[in-house]
Formats: structure tokens, C-alpha cells, sequence
């Protein structure tokens, strides 16, 4: 009797202090986009891919779980929501429903109640609340992690084991708060968080909640993944016909060209194509000519990466805006692009592009030209010519230090630099390794970067272009742009929820960073090109806006965009006997343009 | 200049070592011609005349394409100006042998680089990556390698003869407490420094010669402590002693002369070391920042392109014959200051 008191009053307390939901919430989900895996998708077979090193650690986060390999186990825990990969819209996932509340930071959560860790066991609030508690714990020895999660996320509240509510610290649109508090739960039942966790937990495989788990570990060697026969996901809308293949196989190869030699003999199945040299010089090899590989072109509408040289315009050389002008039409990339690169690449024109409508496609990087360059020259006062033909000014020679820390793109440089001579311009190659040339530029040493910069799907600018991060080191303003127009455009941009005003806001930013001239675009790369051999499958469309490649084996959270490929056994059966008998198919290259962004 | 009659005898044996000799004058005269390359390898004409006027385009200062009637401002292409006036016939340019210099890209519409040698393009070994002459990369690439070698060796030298004899004559704590230092020198990872040092700085000539000095002068210490040490007990240095004569003077005025044998016949191996070492470190990438012409970059983009032949095999042609060479000529130096055939002893 005494027992069933005390069980009533711990059970009326408890009702006490448990949250409620507020009323009146809209809840949201996406069952009405359109589905981009094929339903006539095989499952069975094992996918043979490399990479380069061997991780140091399974362990996602904590000391030296920042390599490569993290992508891969990451890959297979699942987040609340995912983006639909061509649409670009939210899509259930862990979540089947969501709610906004109207102080723009928190999200509600409905959850799916059928969602399983790999062992079995139900995934609940609990492990949201864990997750939290483990990326802000001191045992994870992971300052960075630390930080970001007590930084971006407020609190999470549970309502009951099947409804959440994450708050985080700032404001923003309901479409970033879906990206910044949306969050991938570790399983509370499996991890043991106390000190030893970081030496506990190197080599230990934790369940999962995505499609496939490690199932065998060769150290120094390969990784095997298994696919989850029993996957919770496996019938959902979107995922249904993807993540066909039932192991995948990772090898250590260190070298791309052995990689290659393993490619031509069939033990992987797919190479990386993309560069002009292994498209065009690389792969022309009888595996390709006899059709057992087969090769695919195809573009993407996906936000790309800025590459580009950057002016500091603290340098004194670069303080008028003239110079900055005609340096940029001094850039012969037009060139560069036809000639080296084999008119594959083609010109970027600002930054931030393939964001929709984010990006301003009315912009056009300034051109190579010699008139123009004289033009902006003259009205700097660089009119005058020295022997060597380099321009003069007051006894001042025309030279400009380019540093960069991409020695593959030496030749770019090299083709660059001689052309700007024509113009009048030397510059002097600061070739330095990756990692120190992109600590000079974060300490504005730099007097002009060669640089890539990579992206995010909603354009961020206070840290690159504000004047709060002008002339002082450690930040990422490295052209040093100080201009009260652009930073009113910044801060309005910053401050409001509203989503058609913010993309147009983002569009004027980008035409006033432009008419600064602090930074000229250099190669816009909107696609993959890959070999794969003839019995990989995939469907009609071969991949999605978002993709990175058709044979993404997991696909990077959270754009659904792994697993839409298979293999068919029969076929490769077919090759692998002709391949013997030495006959060949119709040598087959595809290229596929029907999802490219049109601008 | 009156030789001595031992120097004389040596040279003779030196003359008679035929493949050493040869090898020797075709040095002398490559690097003659390295000394003269603008004239033989150059986008620049030798002779433009052009109404009336004569231009000697190779060592002045840039000629705008306006001079010419061209409608650019920055430098004349004179193979471009050759075709333009020998159509018009308003004039004659004169190019060098090879008509690119060894840093502008040659680009054609159609074909990508690398491409194949070509006569009739005139680029005699093709090009490379980039579209750059071969035979101009490899040429004056040459001239650096010959010229920072050769320094090299004089400031290796200078240090290490001083500081070997020194050792030897010295002796005692002096000679121990240097053998140590230059026992935990030498054994500084060479290569290590130079990528830590690449990786902060870009290495020009002058870094890179410091580095090699910093690390390259303990080798011949060795050899002058010992030869100094054996010279210093003979009669000839007591003598000098006796009549007063300073510690200087009898190192460098007594000493060294008479173990000058040791330091000619170590040079050719130091000049085939000093390229060797400038060539891999620019294979490695550590070496000078692009887009100086190097063989070590030739070599690399080589081995990068082995489809396109003609640049792996011509530098390692070359490199070959170079060092071969070189080998041939320490062999008959070594050969003709051998002591043993010009020395009596007593």
C-alpha cells in the first residue's frame, strides 16, 4: 500500500514538472515531393570502393576522429529532418512532423515512433537530451564540438518519449533552424560517458539508426560495411529502392594511380573523373574502349564552392579601388579555362552561386581585357611603363605577391601570371603548403590569395565581408572590406526572418561585394564526372541536384542523396565472362544535363 | 704565369685520360653556351629590322608591339612579327634557334598540352604541361642547376677547408671539441629542415643555397683534418715554424698548397652532388618556387604525364649525360693528382 502511494505522488509530481505543449501548433511534414530512387532497384551485391589512409579512430568525435572516414560512419546515423535532395525542401526522417514556434528559434518535433537503433532498441527524447549532454561533455575531448554545441543549441525540452522541442540561441528562418537545430542523436543504451571514454571507444562499433553498420574491421587494411536487413527506414518514402547493396567495402589504396590500375582490373568498381586530365587522358584505356567501364558526365544544381583570388585591400597597393579594378581585368582565366583545362571548367562569376535565388546570376566576373586594364590604370596613376615593361608609379614597381596553398593548381598560376605581364602586371608566385598559406591569409599577411572558399545552402556574410572583421587577424574578412554600405546590407540581412527578403537582400550584398572589387571569381565546376564498370547501376536521372555522385555509398546527412545506385548481378556475370573471352561492348559515355541550374 | 713542373705533368696525365678530357671540354663549352642562352633560346629576336630601323631585341628592355605597327602595348611576339612581316615585306627579324623562352606558354587552338616534339613548330623536344618549350626548360634549367652548384661548392669549400685544417692543425681540445659538434651536425635530417623551411617560407636560390651550406660544409672537414694532420709533422712545416711564420701563413701558404690534390679531386663529385640535390628537391616540391625552369619540375611533370614521353626522357637524357660526365672528369682528376705517381717520399 505504502509502495503504491509513494508511486502515485512520484507519478502526480512528475506530471507536475513535465512540460506541456503549447497549443495551437502547426505541424509540417513532406510526403508530396517527388521520388528520385528507381523502383527498379536490385538489392544484393558488395561495393568495392578506396581511400587513402586507414582512419585512426571509429570514434566520431574526441582526437583524431577528424579524417576522412568520419563522413562514412556519420553518413549512417540519421538526423530529425533531411533536405529532398532536388526540391531542396524539408523531409521527414527521424521526425515525422515539425512545428515552429513564432519566437524564431525553437522547433518542435513529432517522432517517429518506429524508429529503431540498429540493435533493436526504440530511439526516443532521451536521446536527444543524451546527445546534447555528450557533445558538451569534457570527455569527449572535444573543444570544438563543445563549444558549437553549447553556443548554438539553448536547451532541448521532452514532452513525453515521442515529442521534442529544440531550442537554440539564436534567431533565425524557419529553413536554417531546421539546418542549425536539426540534430543526429547517438544512442543513450550504448554509450558509457566517463573519462576513459576517448581510449574506450577508438575501436568500438556503436549501433546506428542509417542503413548500414561496420561489420568487419581489417586494421591498416579495409572497413566492411554490412546493410541492416532489418533497417526501421527501409520502407519510408524517400528512402524506399535506395541502398541496394548489401556490403560495402572499403579498401586502403594510398595512391589515386594504383587506384586506377585496381579500377582497370575490376577490383573496385568506381574512379573519380572529374579533373580534364584523367577525363579526357586518363581513361583512355581498353577497359574503356571495350565497354566493360563505362564513363558519366553529370551536372548538378548544387551551391559551389568559391574559388577565387582575393585582394587585401589594406595592402597600400590595393587601397584604390582602380587598381583593384584593373587587377582583376589583368586575370586571364578565360585562358586558363580554354586551354589547360580544356574548356571543362567554365568562368565563375560571383560567389555564393547555385544557391537559387540567393545567388545574383546578373552578375559577370570582369573579363580579361587590356583596354580596360589600361583605362583603370590611368585614373590610378599607373600609366607609365619601365623597361621591362612592368608598370611604374613614383619609382614603384607593379609587382604583386599571389600566394597560394594549392601547388595543384600550379599551372593555373603559371598561365596567369605570364599573361598578366601584357598587361603590366608582375606577379610573384608565393607557392606555401595548404595549411600555413591559409593561416598567412587569416592573418591578412596575404597581399593577394589564390583560394577556394567552400559553401553552405544559405549564404552567410558577416564573416567574410562585415567591417566588424576587418583589419584585425584571425578572421575571415581576408580581403579586409570595410565598406558602411555593404555592412547595412549585412546587418539587414542578419535580422530578418522573412525568406523572399532575404534572398533578395543576399543578391544586393553580392552586387555590392562586386562593385568593391575586393575579389574576382576564377572556376565554376558544376558537376562529376565518374568511371564505373558496366554492371553498376542507376536510375533514369542519374543522381539528384545535390549529389556529389551517383555512388554516393551512404550520402552526406542532410541531403538525402546516397544509395540510389545497384548492381546487377546477371550483367555482372555478362562482363566478367567477356571480359575473359576478350569480347567487348559498345563503349558507352553519358552526359546528363536534364537537372543543371539555368543561368 | 710560370707552372710548376709537377702541375704540368699533371695536366699532361689529365690530357692523356681521353674521356675525362673530352668530357671537360664539352662542359666548358655547354656552360659557355649557358652563359650566351638568350642568344641561343629566346622569344626574343636576335635582329628585327623594321623601316629603315635595326632593333637587338635579346638583352635591352622590353619593345612594346607598337613600335611595330602591332596594335599591343606589352612585349612584342616576335614570331608573330616574323609572319607579319614577311607578308607585308616591310622588314626581317632574325630568331634564335629555339624561338621560346623558357617561362611563356605556347597555346594552339585545337591541341592541349602536353604535345609531341615538332620541328616544325620548332619545339624540338615538345612541351610540357603547360605548353612551355622543353628544350628551353631544360636549358636554362641547366644554367641554374651548373651555376648553384658551383657556388655551392666554393662556399662549402671555403668552410670546410678552413675549418678541416684548422681541426688538423689545431689539434687537441680545439680538434675534439669540433668533432663532436660537427657529429651532432651531420646528423640534423637534411630533408626535414628543408620541407619545415619550404612549408613557412618559398624558398628562392639564396634560402636554398643556406640550407645546403648549413648542412653541406662538414663534408670535407674530415678529409682536410686528416691530410693537415699528416702534413703538419712534415719537415717542411717545421721549417716554416722555425723561421717564425704565423699559424695563417703556414695553413694557407704551406699546408693547403700541398693538399690542394684532395679538394680538386673531390670537386667534380661535389658539382654532380650540388645538382643532384637541387634537382630532387624540386622533384619533391621543395625546391625553387614555379616557374623557374628546373629539371627536378621537368621531372616531376614527367613522371606526372608518362604518356607524354618525350619530357620524362628528355630530362633524364640529359641529366644522365650531365652526370656521366661530370663522373668522367673527377675519374681523370683523381687519376692525374694521383700522389702516389708524382710524390717521392723520403
Amino acid at each position: 500500500m505504502k509502495k503504491l502511494i509513494l508511486t502515485a505522488v512520484i507519478f502526480f509530481t512528475a506530471q507536475l514538472f513535465a512540460e506541456t505543449l503549447p497549443k495551437g501548433l502547426k505541424w509540417e511534414t513532406n510526403n508530396s515531393d517527388s521520388v528520385y530512387a528507381s523502383p527498379n532497384a536490385k538489392k544484393g551485391g558488395t561495393f568495392r570502393l578506396y581511400m587513402k589512409s586507414f582512419p585512426m579512430t571509429l570514434r566520431t568525435v574526441g582526437p583524431d576522429s577528424n579524417g576522412s572516414f568520419r563522413g562514412f560512419i556519420l553518413d549512417n546515423y540519421m538526423g530529425l529532418t533531411e533536405i529532398h535532395p532536388n526540391s531542396k525542401k524539408i523531409i521527414p526522417s527521424l521526425a515525422t512532423h515539425w512545428s515552429y514556434a513564432k519566437n524564431n528559434t525553437t522547433v518542435y518535433y513529432k517522432l517517429d515512433p518506429s524508429a529503431k537503433w540498429s540493435d533493436g532498441k526504440p530511439i526516443t527524447a532521451d536521446d536527444y537530451l543524451f546527445t546534447l549532454d555528450f557533445m558538451r561533455s569534457k570527455h569527449i575531448v572535444a573543444p570544438w564540438y563543445n563549444n558549437n554545441y553549447t553556443k548554438e543549441y539553448d536547451k532541448i525540452i521532452k514532452y513525453d518519449d515521442y515529442t521534442i522541442a529544440i531550442v537554440g540561441s539564436k534567431k533565425r528562418t524557419p529553413y536554417e533552424l531546421q539546418l542549425a537545430n536539426g540534430m543526429t542523436p547517438f544512442p543513450k543504451h550504448a554509450i558509457k560517458l566517463d573519462k576513459n571514454f576517448v581510449k574506450n571507444y577508438n575501436w568500438k562499433i556503436i549501433p546506428n539508426s542509417g542503413p548500414y553498420l561496420i561489420s568487419k574491421v581489417k586494421k591498416g587494411k579495409s572497413v566492411t560495411f554490412k546493410r541492416n536487413k532489418n533497417w526501421w527506414a527501409k520502407d519510408l518514402r524517400y528512402v524506399k529502392n535506395r541502398y541496394n547493396v548489401d556490403k560495402i567495402l572499403v579498401k586502403v589504396i594510398r595512391d589515386d594511380n594504383v587506384a586506377f590500375e585496381h579500377f582497370r582490373k575490376g577490383s573496385i568498381d568506381i574512379y573519380g573523373l572529374t579533373i580534364p586530365k584523367d577525363w579526357h587522358d586518363k581513361s583512355k584505356v581498353k577497359e574503356v574502349e571495350k565497354g566493360y567501364i563505362q564513363k558519366l558526365w553529370f551536372y548538378t544544381d548544387s551551391p559551389l564552392p568559391t574559388y577565387g583570388i582575393w585582394l587585401n585591400t589594406d595592402k597600400p597597393i590595393f587601397k584604390d579601388i582602380n587598381v583593384r579594378k584593373a587587377f582583376a581585368h589583368a586575370m586571364n582565366i578565360e585562358k586558363v579555362n580554354k586551354t589547360i583545362l580544356r574548356g571543362d571548367y567554365e568562368r565563375l562569376h560571383t560567389s555564393y552561386t547555385g544557391n537559387g535565388k540567393f545567388t545574383n546570376t546578373k552578375l559577370r566576373a570582369r573579363e580579361f581585357d587590356l583596354k580596360k586594364v589600361d583605362k583603370y590604370m590611368k585614373l590610378a596613376g599607373w600609366d607609365k611603363r619601365g623597361p621591362d615593361g612592368i608598370r611604374l608609379k613614383k619609382g614603384q614597381r607593379m609587382s604583386i605577391e599571389l600566394l597560394t596553398g594549392y601547388s595543384h593548381h600550379r599551372d593555373r598560376i603559371t598561365v596567369v601570371k605570364e599573361e598578366a605581364k601584357k598587361a603590366g602586371i608582375e606577379l610573384v608566385l608565393k607557392e606555401m603548403d595548404g595549411a600555413t598559406a591559409f593561416k598567412s591569409t587569416l592573418e591578412k599577411q596575404h597581399t593577394a590569395v589564390w583560394q577556394g572558399w567552400s559553401t553552405s545552402i544559405i549564404p552567410g556574410f558577416w564573416q567574410g565581408y562585415h567591417s566588424d572583421n576587418a583589419h584585425k587577424p584571425q578572421t575571415n574578412n581576408i580581403s579586409n572590406t570595410d565598406n558602411k554600405k555593404i555592412d547595412s546590407l549585412i546587418m539587414k540581412y542578419r535580422n530578418t526572418f522573412n525568406w523572399n527578403t532575404k534572398q533578395s537582400l543576399s543578391r544586393d550584398i553580392l552586387r555590392a561585394i562586386y562593385d568593391e572589387a575586393v575579389m574576382i571569381p576564377t572556376f565554376k565546376i558544376d558537376y562529376y564526372r565518374v568511371g564505373f564498370w558496366r554492371y553498376m547501376k542507376f536510375p533514369k536521372v542519374p543522381g539528384t541536384k545535390l549529389s556529389r555522385s551517383t555512388f554516393e555509398a551512404f550520402g552526406e546527412r542532410p541531403w538525402g542523396t546516397g544509395g540510389l545506385f545497384w548492381i546487377d548481378k546477371d550483367i555482372k556475370k555478362e562482363t566478367l565472362t567477356a571480359k575473359k573471352a576478350g569480347k567487348s561492348f559498345k563503349p558507352v559515355t553519358l552526359i546528363d544535363k536534364s537537372l543543371r541550374a539555368k543561368n | 704565369m710560370q707552372l710548376s713542373p709537377l702541375a704540368l705533368k699533371q695536366i699532361k696525365r689529365f690530357k692523356s685520360i681521353k674521356r675525362g678530357y673530352y668530357s671537360f671540354i664539352a662542359i666548358c663549352v655547354l656552360v659557355a653556351l649557358t652563359l650566351i642562352a638568350e642568344l641561343l633560346i629566346n622569344s626574343r629576336a636576335l635582329f628585327v629590322s623594321y623601316e629603315g630601323n635595326w632593333y637587338f631585341p635579346t638583352y635591352g628592355s622590353v619593345i612594346s608591339g607598337k613600335t611595330f605597327g602591332l596594335n599591343y602595348d606589352y612585349e612584342t611576339n616576335y614570331r608573330d612579327l616574323q609572319e607579319v612581316l614577311k607578308k607585308e615585306g616591310k622588314g626581317t627579324v632574325i630568331m634564335p634557334l629555339v624561338p621560346y623562352n623558357p617561362l611563356e606558354n605556347d597555346f594552339r587552338e585545337g591541341i592541349y598540352p602536353p604535345s609531341a616534339p615538332s620541328s616544325k613548330e620548332k619545339h624540338y623536344l615538345g612541351t610540357d604541361s603547360t605548353g612551355r618549350d622543353v628544350v628551353a626548360r631544360l636549358f636554362y634549367g641547366f644554367r641554374i642547376a651548373i651555376f648553384f652548384s658551383l657556388l655551392l661548392l666554393v662556399c662549402n669549400y671555403t668552410i670546410g677547408v678552413s675549418v678541416g685544417s684548422a681541426m688538423g692543425f689545431l689539434g687537441g681540445r680545439f680538434d675534439m671539441i669540433m668533432q663532436r659538434i660537427i657529429e651532432i651536425w651531420s646528423n640534423i635530417p637534411f630533408l626535414y629542415v628543408v620541407i619545415i623551411v619550404a612549408s613557412i617560407i618559398t624558398p628562392n636560390i639564396f634560402t636554398l643555397m643556406g640550407i645546403m651550406l648549413f648542412f653541406g660544409w662538414m663534408a670535407m672537414t674530415w678529409q682536410m683534418r686528416t691530410t693537415t694532420y699528416k702534413e703538419r709533422s712534415r719537415e717542411y712545416v717545421m721549417a716554416a715554424k722555425s723561421l717564425g711564420a704565423s699559424r695563417r701563413r703556414i695553413i694557407f701558404n704551406h699546408i693547403l698548397p700541398n693538399s690542394i690534390f684532395i679538394i680538386v679531386s673531390f670537386i667534380p663529385f661535389s658539382i654532380s652532388g650540388g645538382i643532384v640535390a637541387l634537382t630532387s628537391l624540386d622533384y619533391l616540391g621543395f625546391g625553387l618556387p614555379a616557374p623557374t625552369p628546373s629539371w627536378g619540375e621537368l621531372l616531376r611533370q614527367g613522371t606526372n604525364n608518362l604518356e607524354a614521353g618525350w619530357i620524362v626522357s628528355s630530362v633524364v637524357v640529359f641529366m644522365i649525360i650531365i652526370l656521366v660526365m661530370v663522373t668522367f672528369i673527377g675519374e681523370a682528376v683523381r687519376e692525374a693528382f694521383d700522389p702516389k705517381k708524382h710524390t717521392t717520399y723520403e
